[in-house]
């Protein structure tokens, strides 16, 4: 008799232990599952670029939003229309949801002697409105990679052609223009859904 | 003798029935993008099953409505996205290789105005293996 009551105490014990362990752990923040989070806040480096207006882009150009940065070329068939996609599906989701970190969707030209503004402007166009394309000089291309830790690099493909190796990695820098966390590759939508709204909310 | 015959012929037609409906190269879940505006490119995704007991070998792809046709591999190798040519795809026997995004893939270059069906021929050498017929899949945004 002693041991069936001490086991109901133990079963109602462990219950209640349970109970409160999972009202706590609800309460702390979610933690992202795809994305790098930066332990401190980076400061973008200076560089001259210009968008696909023709307009200079800058650091400044980062503040008052928050942008996913990803680097790429036009001329690519594969990967850079479907990390656009990609990105342009996370936008529309966001919106639906009625998020109020929307990011911007700027595409930085790692190929500037072919991507000029038109060509830039009608691509970034074609994945929704509101993208940036940026291009510029190469030398200013170099500063902002360079200080980013973003790889880039041009190969023959065939004679007539080339493309351009370059980090696949999807940047997010906060409304302060400071690079805050990145996405590796693969992207998937569910990831960006995920951790978007728990980068966002630490600012 | 005549009953002999026709159950001849029966199983003839039969066996012919069969190798009809198995060919040893079948596409599947063919995906053509259309070319993004300004852009004299775009790309095929398929997969492609081997139902024979011979590895088939493609070793070119060709495309009335494309002045080239290039297999190519992406891959992301230490967090650099890359893309490099693939001479010939080789599908072991009794097997299937999945073209997508982000791995194999057709680059299609210079299409011809105005596409919107499109033919892809697929040989070893100058042997024609198997043609494939699609619509292009515009993108919705
Ligand atoms: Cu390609």
């Amino acid at each position: 008799m002693h041991l069936k009551q001490f086991l109901i105490a133990l079963l109602l014990g462990s219950a209640l232990a349970a109970g409160l362990f999972l009202a706590m752990k609800s309460g702390t923040p979610a933690e992202v599952r795809s994305a790098t989070v930066l332990p401190g806040a980076g400061e973008l480096p200076d560089f001259s670029l210009i968008d696909q207006h023709g307009e200079d882009f800058n650091a400044n150009a980062f503040r008052g939003q928050w942008d996913l940065v990803f680097f790429g070329f036009t001329h690519c068939p594969d990967i850079c229309p479907t990390t656009l996609q990609t990105l342009a599906e996370v936008r529309r989701a966001l919106v639906e949801s009625g998020d109020e970190n929307v990011p911007r969707i700027v595409l930085v030209s790692v190929d500037p002697e072919r991507d000029t503004p038109e060509i830039l402007s009608r691509y970034v166009n074609y994945f929704g409105a509101g993208n940036i394309g940026v291009t510029g000089e190469l030398e200013q291309l170099r500063q902002l990679t360079s200080g980013l830790g973003i790889y880039f690099e041009k190969v023959n493909i065939e004679d007539a052609n080339y493309g351009v190796d370059h980090s696949a990695a999807v940047l997010v820098i906060d409304p302060d223009g400071k690079f805050v966390a990145l996405f590796s590759a693969p992207h998937r939508v569910d990831d960006y859904l995920h951790d978007l709204p728990i980068i966002t909310a630490k600012y | 003798m005549r009953y002999l015959l026709i159950a001849a012929t029966l199983l003839l037609a039969l066996a012919a029935c069969e190798t009809e409906s198995l060919p040893p190269l079948v596409a599947a879940d063919v995906i053509v993008t259309e070319p993004v505006p300004g852009h004299r490119m775009s790309a095929a995704y398929l997969s492609l099953s081997n139902n024979s007991r011979n590895a088939i070998r493609i070793n070119r792809v060709s495309s009335p409505n494309f002045g080239a046709v290039e297999l190519h591999e992406s891959s992301v190798e230490d967090g650099v996205a890359k893309m490099r040519p693939v001479e010939e795809l080789v599908i072991a026997p009794n097997s299937k290789v999945a073209l997508q995004p982000g791995g194999l893939h057709l680059m299609l270059m210079r299409p011809n105005a105005d596409i919107d069906e499109v033919s892809l021929n697929f040989y070893q050498d100058t042997t024609l293996l198997l043609s494939v017929d699609t619509k292009i899949t515009r993108r919705s945004n």
